[in-house]
This record gives structure tokens, C-alpha cells and sequence, in this order.
């Protein structure tokens, strides 16, 4: 039986598995928790049970000791829920975040488009509205299979009532993105979940903001600077967009419109296989390389939030990182899961 | 009537910061640069203090309380080790040799790492950095007793274990970890942070812990294990202290990149020629073997700090021009590192051997490539020299590396036929080095290194003879009176371990322990 998680000082409620530890839970829930050894050592990962009840698994008598136990410390590593708990961790906390509590919805596709030979717009009318923040993702139930799932970014601004929308690019072979692709089609019901992640703006920090996005990984940054724009925000916006061809590049003139509307909104648009010939007269070349143009190679003062395929995100750090933004103001939409902590990976960085 | 509002309660950040950096202030009544007057002196340019996270949160109280009972635990499991004899329950009397190498090596390190601690403890301008070194300068105080506690149990039984902080200040071999901790301590803070803090405790820290506490649960000494134990709890605090350094002064300004990269290539170094002995005792010293230096290196240093420049160089960190040597070199280190010490086997704390058949076959197992080739004829001849009564000591003094300390017994990159000298001229005097690596850390700062201690040098000058000595005495023993000098029992604490006081009382003892006779 599945138990309910909360973590302080975020306010976040989590379902944990039976045999899931604490701190894979969180990990996989993306909210990460300092920890090292993993398997009950070093201490590291040691947070306060506020309430509840945890069986502290096979944590070192000399990394938790017994006075730590009675006081109700634990191992995230290796402790594992025995009933509801509330945890403490050393977690920042986040003043943005709104921790919106997870449910269920059911909705009709409305219409779903071809923004490009590969990327299909989904439009859903739910029958009640989701409350999200910007750059949220939810769970889409996949109709070809029972149980089957799959998390896709919203890239809708939340004001947009009952109706959301979700950028699906089809994976050759994929099972979950071919359902939606080639069998769903308007009037059909659909059931999703959500809201999920902790990808959004944080704006009390009120900073210059810098969104990188590659491919289909446009949808949250699409949702966050629609958002920000209807509110506005008061510091200057940049949207750096990487496609392979100008057939690739949705929401071209979407976004050529609105940095027109709003002179604290630049649009820089980038494509790293445009035939030589065309009459593209944007930058040629990828997303990072367009940023280091762009901002002459200094990010120094902004916050960045990048969103994309691995090894767009990778370079995009590395450019970030060498025009001297650090990971405090980098802000990306990958997880850490438990492969990610067996994996050989330096604690250097935490999130990025 | 008045509404109380509930306060909000602080979170575990806020209220460290509150009980710890937020206690500094900003001194008025004496400039800035006089208060820290070693902050800028190595170029290291740092703009904004307030961007230092504190890579841990343990408030003092909360300290005392979990290493005190932590403490209580340890010396509990000590007490009961040594009550019920459990020395006489180690693998083999051989195994008690590597841990008198732990006692006079690598324990005083850990008092010198408090003492480099507690320094740069004081020297850094901001509040947060000093906390968390002070922190760790007494984690090292710690270690430091209580590893003279787990291990002096053996010193009511065995020989070469009763003195030794005089030894670390005098031997010739103690001369490599000592001079290596002054190089860190007598460096600006910001070097000590990268030597001890980044280059030591995260990138090779586990080549030494592994060895030595796995070393230990395997040949049964609980005491030894225990420590480690309890230290590692503190380790894992040691190690995010040195990331959080190396990432803080990378971030604050792109001048200070070349400056950590040339300490970061001097230091990985230098930590490497430090852990020679380590590689030698992982394969020659543990009668049961966890696993070949060759493997520990391929996880340890390889694999996981393969994985941490990768992530470095988002930094520009690159990984050190060593690297390639050092690679090349762990087919052969223990075993040249073996050879010098069976050498000079008259003149340490320990004694030394010749492997077992057996042994030789599990290091011609794990070296294919090296061992049968250029070790073992070497090492089956001094066996069967030994065997005819004829062991072999060497009685001349070798020559030392100015910067590491170490004989010159490493061979040449590509060629292990041939060993490796290197020298330079420097204000007329000719230096001397084992490697490429060790004479480039001489050019960047010869006018440190030029001061050199070397052992040999100070035995040749008559500076390590007992007070009193008369070298132009007739019948005078120049070699007799350095041993004196280090206050080892010739014959007694070293030379071979065949037919030594050691190997005889450990097998009568544990006879006894097992027979009624």
C-alpha cells in the first residue's frame, strides 16, 4: 500500500511505494535532497520526521544513532514510510512555488494540428479547469494500452480556462506518442493527471529571464513567457528556439508578433540544418551558439530556464556556465531518477 | 483585540545562517586586509562572500551531541576489542605492518590537517567559509586521537608502534607525508582549500580509506574497521566542503580558473607520489586482499574522478597532464614502492617480505602485463637469497626527489628499465627530481622547495645523530646512530619479518589463545 509523503519547508505531497525510499521518491518527484553514499552511511541525507512513522532500514548505527532515532531523524536513503509522513529536509525553499495538490481530470480532444512534419498540437476541452503553474507537465493517459502513460509539458498559458494544449513530437516506434499521432482524433475522451514538476519561473527573484528551448521542448517555456507577458512582467524576456529546418520551427510567427507587441520581449530563433539556399535569414546554427551570440557571450544577472532534448541541454549549460551563469540561475526540466544516483556521476552539481 | 499571527517556522537553512554566519560582523576599528591579511596575496579574486553556500548545516550543539555519542560507541567496541585479545584474531602478524604505516603516516597527517584547517579557519574573509573549515579542523583533531586510541592497543604487543610522532619528524620515510602536509599548510588559504580540501579529501581520499578500513574488516581487526566507521560519517561532510570550494572560487571570477587548474595538476600529483606506499601496501601488506591498487585506481580515480572533471570542465577545468603517467604507472607502482622498502627494510618501523608463491601468483593474476616480466625474477631471487641467509639489505643512502620526498625509484613513462631522474640547475646548486611532474612543481616555486628537508641530505650533514654524538670518534656507526636518532630498536622493529619478534610472539600467543598447553 502506498503512503503519502509531505516535505517541509516545500509544502509538496508525494506518493511513495511500498519498497521506495524516501529519497528515491524524491528524487524521482525532482525535489532533490542532499545525499551521498546511498546506502546508509555517510549521514548526508539525514532529514527530521515530523510526524509519522518510518522503518529506518539498514542506516548505520554510527550515521544514525540511536538518540537521532528517538528524536525521530532518519536516513532518506534507507528509510521507508510505515504510515503517512511529513519529513523536514534541508531543501531551499522556494517562495514561487504554489504546490498545487495532484488530481485527475477527463476532457475531449478538441482538434489536434500539425505544427510540423513531426510535432502534432493536442487540444483538450476538460471538464473542469486545471490550476497549473507555467511550465507544469501532466500524466496523458495512453488508450492503447491499460495503465499506460505519458508525461507531456503544458504549452498553454494557465489562464487559458478549461481548454489545455500539449506539443507531442512522435518517436519513431514509440508506443505512446504513435497512439496519439495516427489513432486519436477530435471528440475522443481522454483522462490525464496533474499538475507535475517543479519547472517554473521564479519570479520574487525579479531577474532578466532567459529561455532556451529546442524542439517540442518549447511547450513549458511557450506557457511560462505567455504567462509572464500577460502579467506584465517587468524585466526583459528572451526566448532563444533551436530547430533542425524552418519546417521544424513551430510558432514562428506567433512569437515574431509578440516581440513585436512587447519591447521587453526579444525572439531569437536558430536552425542548425536549413539548407544553404533558403530564404532564412535568421541565425544558422544551434540554440547555445545563438545564446552566445546573442547575449555577447556574458549571461551574467539573468536566470536561464532550458528545456529540450539531453544533449541540447548539455550544451547549453556549458555555454551558460562559460558566459558565467552558475547553476543557482539554471533551471532545467531534467529529473534525477535512482539510475541517475548508481550511474558514475560527480556530486558536483545537484540539479543541472 | 490583538490577533496573534503564528510565526512562521524558519527552515533548516535560515536557521543555521542565523546561528552561524550571521554571528560575524564587520570589524571597524581595523581595516578589512589587516584582520585577513592572507585573503588576497595568491591572486585569487573573490567579489562576493554572500554567494558561499554552506555545504552543510550541523550547528555546534548539534555536534557535540552526535560526535560525543558517536565517540561513546566507538570506544566501547575499542575497549571490548582489546579486552577479549581480538589482536590474536588478526589474518596474519604481517597485517599489524600496514598499520604501523597507518600510525606513523597517516594519523599525524590527520593533526596536521586540523592544524591547516584551523588556519585557513581564521583566514578567510567570509563567515560561512570559516564555520564550515572550522568545523572540519575539529573532525580532524578527532580523527586524529581516535586513531591513536584504536591503534595503540597494539603497541603492548608488538614492535615499531611506541613512538610515533618523534618518528613522523625524523625518519626518512616520513619525510614524504610530512613534507607533503607543509607544502599544503605553509601555502595561502586559498591553496590549502584546493590541496587538502578538493584535491586530497575528494579525489583520493577513498584510495586511502578503502585499503585501509576494508583493509582491516578483512583481516579481522575491528578496532581499525570501527574507526573507519566512525570517520565516515565525517568524510562525506569533508568532501562536499571541498566541492563547494573549488565551485565557489571558480564562480566568482574567470581569473582565478588558471590559478586552481595549476594547483589542481600540482596537487593531484603530489597526492598521487603520497599514496606510492598505500598502492604498496594494498598488494603486498594485507595477507587477505580486498583488491589490487590497480582496481581500486580504476574505480577510485578513473571512473569517479573521470566523472567529476567531466563536470569540471563546464568550468574550464581540465583533467591534470598526469593523468597519462599515472595510468601508465599503477601496472608497476606497488611493486617498484615494495622493492625500495625491502631495500631499506633496516632502516623503517616496519618490516617487510617476499610474497608467497601463492601471492605471487594472485599479483601475476592481477598485473598480466607487468608483474612476471619485470617483478617476480627480481623478487624470487631475493627470496632464495633469503632462504640461503643471505637476505639482502641495502646500506647506502639513495638519492631523493626535491619536491615528493620519494627515492628515486620510479622508472621511466614507457620504460621500466629504467629509472627516472630528472635535474635542474637553480641559483648554483644542482635538485633533483623523480619525474617530469615533481620537477615542473620545482619551476613554479622553486624558491619553497629549495628548503627542502631531505633525510638523506641531513643524514650526510650529521644533523640526525643522537645529541652528543662524536662522528670523528674511532669504531663511530654513522648508520647505528640515525636509528638511535629515530628511536627504532634495529633488528627489533624492522628487517625482514621472517624469524622477527613480531611473527614469534604473535604464533605463541595464538597458540595459547587456541591450545590448553
Amino acid at each position: 500500500m502506498a503512503y503519502a509523503l509531505t516535505i517541509e519547508p516545500l509544502g509538496q505531497t508525494l506518493e511513495v511505494e511500498d519498497d521506495q525510499t524516501v529519497l528515491d521518491a524524491c528524487l524521482r518527484a525532482g525535489i532533490w535532497l542532499p545525499h551521498a553514499c546511498c546506502h546508509g552511511l555517510c549521514a548526508t541525507c539525514k532529514v527530521q520526521v515530523v510526524d509519522g512513522e518510518v522503518d529506518h532500514g539498514e542506516a548505520s548505527d554510527f550515521a544514525l544513532m540511536d538518540f537521532e532515532r528517538d528524536e525521530g531523524k532518519t536516513l532518506a536513503c534507507c528509510a521507508r514510510l510505515q504510515s503517512d509522513v511529513t519529513i523536514e529536509a534541508d531543501i531551499d525553499e522556494e517562495p514561487d512555488a504554489r504546490n498545487i495538490p495532484v488530481e485527475d481530470f477527463h476532457g475531449t480532444v478538441t482538434r489536434i494540428e500539425q505544427l510540423t512534419p513531426t510535432i502534432k498540437g493536442l487540444f483538450v476541452e476538460l471538464d473542469r479547469p486545471l490550476d497549473f503553474q507555467a511550465g507544469q507537465y501532466i500524466n496523458l493517459d495512453i488508450g492503447a494500452e491499460p495503465g499506460m502513460s505519458r508525461a507531456f509539458s503544458l504549452a498553454n498559458a494557465p489562464s487559458n480556462g478549461n481548454e489545455v494544449e500539449l506539443n507531442i513530437r512522435i518517436v519513431p516506434g514509440g508506443r505512446g506518442t504513435t497512439w496519439i499521432h495516427e489513432s486519436l482524433k477530435a471528440g475522443d475522451r481522454v483522462k490525464l493527471s496533474g499538475p507535475y514538476g517543479r519547472f517554473f519561473v521564479r519570479e520574487s527573484a525579479a531577474r532578466p529571464l532567459i529561455f532556451m528551448a529546442g524542439g517540442s521542448g518549447l511547450s513549458s517555456p511557450r506557457s511560462m513567457i505567455l504567462d509572464l507577458l500577460a502579467r506584465g512582467y517587468a524585466q526583459p524576456i528572451t526566448l532563444v528556439y533551436g530547430a533542425r529546418n524552418r519546417a521544424e520551427l513551430y510558432y514562428h510567427d506567433d512569437f515574431v508578433a509578440l516581440a513585436a507587441a512587447h519591447p521587453a520581449f526579444s525572439y531569437v530563433p536558430a536552425l542548425s540544418d536549413e539548407p544553404a539556399g533558403s530564404d532564412w535569414d535568421g541565425f544558422r546554427g544551434f540554440a547555445h551558439e545563438a545564446a552566445l551570440a546573442h547575449f555577447r557571450e556574458d549571461f551574467r544577472g539573468h536566470q536561464a530556464y532550458l528545456c529540450g532534448p539531453p544533449v541540447m541541454i548539455d550544451a547549453c549549460i556549458n555555454a551558460l556556465m562559460q558566459g558565467r551563469l552558475f547553476e543557482r540561475d539554471i533551471h532545467t526540466e531534467k529529473f534525477f531518477s535512482a539510475a541517475d544516483a548508481q550511474q558514475v556521476r560527480s556530486p558536483l552539481f545537484r540539479k543541472i | 483585540m490583538d490577533m496573534q499571527v503564528p510565526k512562521k517556522k524558519l527552515g533548516l537553512k535560515e536557521r543555521y545562517t542565523l546561528m552561524t554566519r550571521d554571528l560575524a560582523w564587520d570589524t571597524t576599528y581595523q581595516p578589512k586586509e589587516k584582520v585577513y591579511p592572507y585573503a588576497d596575496y595568491e591572486g585569487i579574486k573573490i567579489h562576493d562572500w554572500d554567494k558561499w553556500e554552506d555545504p552543510f548545516r550541523l550547528t555546534m550543539d548539534a555536534y557535540w551531541k552526535y560526535q560525543a555519542e558517536k565517540e561513546r560507541k566507538l570506544y566501547a567496541i575499542i575497549d571490548a576489542y582489546s579486552q577479549s585479545n581480538g589482536h590474536l584474531g588478526v589474518t596474519d602478524a604481517r597485517y599489524l605492518n600496514a598499520i604501523k604505516i597507518f600510525l606513523t603516516a597517516v594519523t599525524p597527517l590527520e593533526y596536521m590537517a586540523h592544524r591547516g584547517f584551523a588556519h585557513v579557519g581564521r583566514a578567510f574573509p567570509g563567515a560561512g567559509a570559516r564555520v564550515a573549515c572550522q568545523m572540519q579542523a575539529i573532525d580532524e583533531m578527532r580523527h586524529a586521537q581516535t586513531q591513536i586510541h584504536s591503534l595503540s592497543n597494539y603497541n603492548k604487543y608488538y614492535n615499531g608502534f611506541h613512538d610515533a610522532p618523534h618518528m613522523f619528524d625524523r625518519v626518512w620515510y616520513l619525510s614524504v607525508p610530512k613534507s607533503f602536509f607543509d607544502d599544503a599548510i605553509t601555502a595561502g588559504p586559498f591553496e590549502f582549500i584546493v590541496s587538502i580540501g578538493f584535491s586530497f579529501e575528494y579525489v583520493l581520499t577513498n584510495l586511502l580509506f578503502v585499503p585501509f578500513v576494508s583493509g582491516a574488516a578483512y583481516n579481522g581487526d575491528m578496532g581499525t574497521m570501527t574507526f573507519g566507521f566512525s570517520a565516515q560519517s565525517d568524510e562525506a561532510r569533508h568532501m562536499t566542503l571541498g566541492l563547494e570550494c573549488i565551485k565557489f572560487i571558480l564562480e566568482q571570477d574567470p581569473a582565478n580558473l588558471p590559478i586552481v587548474q595549476r594547483w589542481i595538476d600540482k596537487w593531484c600529483w603530489r597526492g598521487v607520489r603520497l599514496l606510492s606506499i598505500v598502492a604498496m601496501m594494498m598488494d603486498y601488506m594485507l595477507p587477505k586482499r580486498v583488491m589490487s591498487w590497480k582496481e581500486a585506481w580504476e574505480i577510485y580515480f578513473e571512473e569517479n574522478g573521470g566523472a567529476l572533471f567531466k563536470d569540471l570542465a563546464r568550468y574550464g577545468i581540465k583533467m591534470p597532464a598526469c593523468a597519462e603517467q599515472i595510468r601508465q604507472e599503477k601496472e608497476h607502482l606497488s611493486h617498484q614502492v615494495w622493492s625500495a622498502f625491502y631495500n631499506y627494510s633496516g632502516a623503517t618501523d616496519f618490516h617487510t617480505w617476499m610474497p608467497t608463491e601463492e601471492e605471487m601468483q594472485w599479483l601475476s593474476q592481477k598485473y598480466p602485463d607487468t608483474f612476471d616480466q619485470h617483478y617476480r625474477p627480481r623478487f624470487e631471487f631475493w627470496r632464495e637469497q633469503q632462504q640461503k641467509g643471505n637476505r639482502f639489505y641495502n646500506k647506502t643512502l639513495p638519492m631523493l626527489c626535491q619536491t615528493c620526498q620519494i627515492p628515486m625509484l620510479f622508472t621511466e613513462p614507457g620504460d621500466p628499465t629504467k629509472i627516472c631522474y630528472r635535474e635542474r640547475d637553480y641559483k648554483g646548486s644542482k635538485y633533483h627530481f623523480c619525474s617530469d611532474h615533481c620537477q615542473h612543481i620545482f619551476d613554479n616555486e622553486p624558491e619553497k622547495y629549495v628548503q627542502a628537508w631531505l633525510p638523506v641530505h641531513q643524514i650526510y650533514q650529521g644533523n640526525c645523530f643522537p645529541e652528543g654524538s662524536d662522528p670523528t670518534a674511532p669504531g663511530f656507526d654513522p648508520l647505528a646512530a640515525v636509528l638511535e636518532h629515530y628511536r627504532l630498536n634495529a633488528g627489533r622493529d624492522n628487517g625482514d619479518f621472517e624469524g622477527s619478534e613480531d611473527q614469534r610472539n604473535f604464533e605463541a600467543w595464538r597458540g595459547m589463545a587456541k591450545r590448553n598447553d
